[in-house]
């Protein structure tokens, strides 16, 4: 992890609780148009039945390709993946995901920003943030 | 990106929470104290260049002695025991858990994780 040599320092707070201020922080961010509209997109993507039906293929063609003819199956999956991509509901998931990604993305500068150091890629629990 | 002012002063108090939390401080510390040890710094610097060195060795097609093999675990040992990288590696965990769990607070009020809607910087 790298800490920026210019954090904000002014005004200092002093005796705050970090774990509130986020929980605060969490609701202000759930008021916003941008998280509405991507957390009813996701609603919508979850009970979608045409996605679902077309998860439920593409979890069978991906188990399918471990036993099977890989070529035979990888062409199946890039089908059904097409089909994914091109249902409303996930266009649409996508959009509001781009807005949301943009707000969070701004607010984590913010918070960066003040604290002198990557705030949410130094908090990933999964995957490698590599120390940015 | 507009934020509303009220978002824009809780990110920003957030941050300076952030700044000043002792895990944070600690591995502030822990990162000039190594910075400060040219032995330190040395050290670690001949591990990432014999890594550099065998890799590109390896990924040429050549095989990699027993001795060389072992000499490099040998310094990565080294390197890991050094009680200054130790220290910096120990503060970074911390720092890192410290962050995760105050990114919880803000990923459990939203229902989804946080750090997974940031953009990669």
């Amino acid at each position: 992890m790298e800490t920026r040599s210019d954090p904000v320092t002014e005004p200092v707070v002093t005796g705050a609780d970090g774990r509130a201020v986020a929980r605060t922080l969490g609701r202000l961010l759930r008021q916003t148009s941008e998280y509405e509209a991507f957390w009813q997109a996701l609603q919508a993507a979850n009970q979608d039945p045409v996605l679902q039906r077309l998860g439920e293929q593409i979890r069978a063609q991906q188990a399918a390709r471990l036993w099977g003819d890989e070529g035979e199956h990888e062409a199946a999956l890039a089908r059904l993946e097409q089909e994914v991509e091109m249902l409303s509901v996930v266009r649409d998931y996508h959009q509001a995901e781009s807005r949301v990604n943009a707000l969070f993305s701004a607010v984590d500068a913010l918070i960066s920003q003040a604290a002198g150091l990557d705030f949410a890629a130094n908090a990933r629990r999964s995957g490698c943030s590599c120390g940015g | 990106m507009e934020l509303s002012a009220e978002i824009t002063l809780t990110a920003q108090q957030l941050g300076q929470i952030l700044g000043q939390a002792p895990a944070i401080q600690a591995y502030r510390l822990a990162v000039q104290a190594f910075a400060a040890d040219p032995e330190a710094l040395a050290l670690e610097q001949r591990l990432y260049k014999s890594y550099e060195s065998l890799l590109a060795r390896q990924q040429a097609g050549e095989a990699l002695s027993q001795a060389e093999i072992l000499a490099f675990n040998r310094l990565r040992a080294e390197v890991q025991s050094h009680p200054l990288i130790l220290r910096r590696e120990t503060a970074l965990r911390e720092a890192k858990a410290y962050l995760a769990q105050v990114a919880d607070e803000i990923s459990l009020v939203l229902q989804v994780d946080y750090t997974a809607l940031v953009k990669e910087p």
